[in-house]
């Protein structure tokens, strides 16, 4: 029975670290109607911005945080701006963007391993005592983690519904032609995405960095497909549904690994992908009008 | 219902055809067909019949479900109820595929063909059940499909004298005109040999002279090979000029059905469309 | 000179490899736009797979453990390397290539990747873990009993052979009616299946010949270098064959040839035998990877065709008889939209 409850507390938090990714590729997916496989790369930006600031400028844990946030966000945009947006605009097809932003992944990646190290690395973070909350026991970085989550849920949540920026974003999702023609700058809308959608990485790789203790480059990557996981189940572009779609993942992964082995959680990950892709393609809320 | 009848009635069916009555031979039929999309509902009991080597014409105001009409015939959406018969065979809900298989091919409402190949090649992929489609016969016997690949040559050069599209066999399709696309989409159609062709608004977007040549193209396939046709169209001088009949559709409905000139005669149609008057339709905004 | 000579046959080898997987990809990609983003996973599937076929039974107490250990001849071994490479992409493909965006489809490649890396790597009783096997034997190593730099030799003249034959099975591909099939799918799905084409089974074969290309370039890759660990192929490793095909000229054969000598040989492989800097060991195969992705997608903004890009498909044609003939100018742009 405790074990139940350790492990959907663990889940808690992995879902917490997925709805943040998730919500960042699902928004910049919804908008921008391609897949970006660099976004791997952007979590570990957020972790490397965030330990630089720790430990070479000193300042504290949360600060670094915010500046690893920010940085990852204005990586985002440039990465946009200089590679992305110009094939866009070009006309480049889906098929090509993908490979693109393939060999952005294999760029970035292996620049922050250049900068970096190939080591691991951790946060240097107080361990403190573990708090209980009801029947759970949890970490202070744990809580943090969870509070993080839910802060920028809401966040997300008023920024799409009662800001004109969020609201060019849903209709660039629901039909970009159609938004453009009615006077919405899309250019503008697009770069203000990808730096939400890079904050959300950073705090998403921030978040893992926490939850996982040590990282490295490809700590990242390793768990993007896990996201796509969520995303997909969420269903493409849907904000609502890659929260839903994290949760169910993050919980998932972490059951999968108490009943058969924490080496396999993330195929656990993968069967419900599949099983997502072959029941149900559209995601657990479609999105009307996109195939 | 069906456990309810006590005994049973041998005698009630099959139900005798009037005898000596002409019965048109229908190579489409549609029955009852529903089919909606999140809470809009495009068809909602479509029926209708298309004679064998007639050009018929779908005609009806914008939202009339035409188009979804067509997704459904070609097996490209499936339907939520209702029944499409083909040539005599049940084909409702088959992949669009085995639809086209069987000898029903559509036509898209934007021109797409295949960009990166040449209008050659375009017609090249049309012919049905390709000897040299399979694998094991490509790497293994190619003999046995070069003949058969000569005689597509052959016939896709003449087809596209036909249309006028020879002198570009060997450009890239992507590299056409407008209405040269339009051309290339028919002609790659012919080359599959179709029993009936649906096409979705053929005339749109093109001048007034390419109308005359589509058109011309499209009543000597009929003459001369017995193509049936149902084409999605606007242009009502058009359907008067070359079509037989014309099924009228609104609200996801067959509204009625008939000649021109009986259609003009038809209160309900003309209010509803031939004047040109706007129509209620209902859920879709 | 025999170091040179044994040096230029490496060389020669991974051309010949990495030819093949571009083949394959190109038969998936190039052919019928199927996004296969894990193309080394099936390498690794044929060349596990023939390296335990080939291997004797695993020992118990050797610390090495592994499935079948069946002792077979080489050309049994390559032909169970290559049917399970087909295999897994039939298993990949049965997800992947249902009705998905092509965005999914990649998603589905990428993640059964990190799936089989992750499987393989973490039971020792398939191919030994993250150790992975070592000691397969090679074809005729026996019986010649050459020298390591003739063997190379030797060795580079049969993998020419089986490159030669696969070059030949993908033209005749491109050039069947099969290959025009897959080209249509690539350029429109919807309007091929339209026309009456099994779009799934088309696209289906496209991926498995594919695979079982890459499967044995993946053979010939374990036989080469007598062992094969999960290290040797991540993402950057498909990622190569993706650059030699995409530089090369997709949907080319020639293109693909000439992507395999460009990136696979001068760029990664030349470049593997610089010296590394003894304080950043990871730095000089760090910037390789950025090279190649970067080279990617250079070419794709100045050149998206590649060197050299898909050629038009010609026709032998009978001349029409002039009277049959309609020269008359086709309409011009009549279009307004």
């Amino acid at each position: 029975m405790s074990l139940f409850l350790l492990t959907l507390g663990f889940g808690i938090v992995t879902s917490a670290v997925l709805a943040l990714a998730a919500v960042g590729l699902s928004l910049q997916f919804g908008v921008t109607n391609y897949v970006n496989f660099a976004y791997g790369s952007f979590l570990a930006f957020g972790m490397f911005f965030t330990y630089t600031a720790q430990t070479a400028l000193h300042l504290p844990i949360w600060l670094a945080a915010v500046i690893g946030v920010v940085a990852t966000g204005l990586v985002a945009v440039v990465v946009d701006a200089l590679v992305l947006e110009p094939f866009v605009r070009r006309g480049t097809s889906g098929f090509f963007l993908l490979i693109v932003t393939f060999g952005l992944s294999l760029i970035l990646l292996n620049l922050v391993q250049a900068i970096w190290g190939v080591g691991f690395d951790e946060f240097q973070v107080a361990a403190g005592n573990p708090v209980n909350i009801g029947p759970f026991s949890f970490t202070a970085a744990q809580i943090w983690v969870v509070g993080i989550a839910v802060v920028t849920m809401v966040a997300v949540h008023l920024l799409l519904t009662r800001t004109n920026l969020g609201k060019s974003m849903r209709a660039m999702s629901d039909n970009a032609p159609l938004a453009r023609a009615t006077g919405i700058d899309t250019r503008k809308v697009t770069l203000w995405t990808w730096f939400i959608s890079g904050c959300l990485a950073g705090l998403g790789g921030i978040t893992l960095a926490f939850n996982t203790v040590e990282f490295q480059a490809f700590t990242g990557n390793t768990f993007l497909f896990v996201i796509f996981a969520a995303v997909i189940l969420g269903g493409i572009g849907q904000i609502y549904g890659a929260m839903i779609g994290a949760i169910i993942i993050g919980l998932v992964v972490n059951f999968a690994g108490l009943v058969i082995s924490s080496a396999y959680d993330l195929d656990a990950a993968f069967a419900v992908l599949v099983l997502v892709l072959v029941i149900r393609p559209q995601g657990i809320i479609p999105t009307i009008g996109k195939a | 219902m069906s456990g309810s009848s006590p005994a049973p009635q041998p005698a009630a069916r099959p139900a005798p055809q009037p005898a000596g009555q002409k019965v048109v031979d229908e190579i489409l039929e549609v029955h009852d067909l529903v089919r909606s999309f999140g809470g809009v509902r495009a068809l909602t009991g479509c029926s209708f019949g298309v004679e064998r080597g007639s050009i018929t014409a779908l005609i009806g105001p914008n939202g009339a479900g035409k188009t979804t009409l067509v997704n459904v015939v070609a097996g490209a959406i499936r339907p939520q109820g209702g029944k499409v018969l083909f040539d005599g065979r049940d084909i409702t809900g088959r992949p669009s595929h085995e639809v086209a298989l069987g000898g029903l091919i559509r036509t898209f409402q934007i021109s797409r063909e295949y960009p990166a190949m040449t209008v050659l090649e375009n017609l090249m992929v049309s012919p049905q059940r390709q000897a040299g489609e399979k694998l094991a016969t490509v790497l293994f016997r190619p003999g046995k499909f070069r003949a058969e690949e000569r005689a597509h040559v052959q016939r896709a050069v003449e087809v596209l004298a036909e249309f006028g599209l020879y002198g570009k066999r060997n450009d890239y399709a992507r590299a056409l005109s407008g209405g040269q696309k339009r051309l290339l989409e028919l002609a790659r159609a012919v080359m599959a040999d179709p029993k009936m062709l649906v096409l979705d608004e053929p005339m749109a977007g093109i001048n007034p002279a390419l109308i005359e040549r589509l058109a011309d193209h499209i009543s000597r396939l009929r003459d001369e090979r017995g193509t049936t046709f149902l084409m999605v169209e606007h242009n009502l001088d058009v359907v008067e000029k070359m079509c037989d009949r014309a099924i009228v559709m609104a609200v996801g409905q067959t509204l009625a059905t008939g000649t021109m000139a009986e259609l003009r005669g038809n209160s309900e149609v003309v209010s509803a469309y031939l004047t040109g008057g706007v129509v209620e339709v209902g859920a879709k905004g | 000179m025999g170091v040179v000579l044994g040096y230029i046959a490496t060389l020669g080898v991974y051309f010949c490899t990495y030819n093949i997987f571009a083949l394959g990809l190109n038969i998936q990609f190039g052919y019928a736009g199927i996004l296969d983003f894990t193309v080394i996973t099936f390498m690794a599937m044929g060349g596990y797979m023939a390296g335990v076929a080939s291997l004797g039974p695993s020992q118990p107490g050797s610390g090495i453990y592994y499935i079948l250990g069946l002792s077979l001849p080489w050309p049994l071994a390559l032909l169970i390397g290559a049917a399970a490479a087909g295999a897994l992409g039939y298993a990949v493909g049965l997800i992947a290539l249902r009705r998905l965006r092509s965005d999914y489809l990649a998603i589905v490649t990428l993640a059964a990747g990190s799936i089989v890396l992750g499987i393989v790597g973490n039971s020792n009783g398939l191919f030994d873990g993250f150790e992975g096997l070592v000691g397969v034997p090679q074809p005729f190593a026996g019986v010649l009993n050459l020298s390591p730099n003739s063997y190379t030799l030797f060795f580079l003249g049969m993998c020419a052979v089986i490159m030669v034959i696969c070059w030949l099975v993908a033209n005749r591909i491109y050039n069947s009616p099969l290959g025009r099939t897959m080209r249509a799918i690539r350029e429109d799905l919807d309007v091929a299946e339209a026309y009456g084409k099994r779009t799934f089974r088309v696209r289906m074969t496209a991926m498995v010949t594919g695979c079982v290309f890459v499967g044995i370039g993946g053979v010939l890759t374990i036989w080469f270098i007598t062992a094969l660990a999960p290290a040797g192929w991540g993402t950057s490793e498909t990622f190569v064959v993706w650059a030699a095909l995409i530089v090369g000229g997709r949907g080319n054969n020639l293109g693909a040839v000439v992507g395999s000598f460009l990136v696979a040989v001068l760029f990664n492989e030349a470049t593997r035998f610089l010296p590394a800097i003894p304080s950043f060991p990871s730095l000089i195969p760090e910037i390789r990877n950025m090279c190649i992705g970067a080279l990617v997608i250079l070419t794709l903004w100045f050149r998206p065709q590649g060197v050299i890009g898909e050629r038009k498909a010609r026709f032998f044609e009978v001349p029409l008889r002039t009277d049959s003939l309609d020269l008359a100018p086709a309409p011009a742009a009549a279009s307004t939209n």
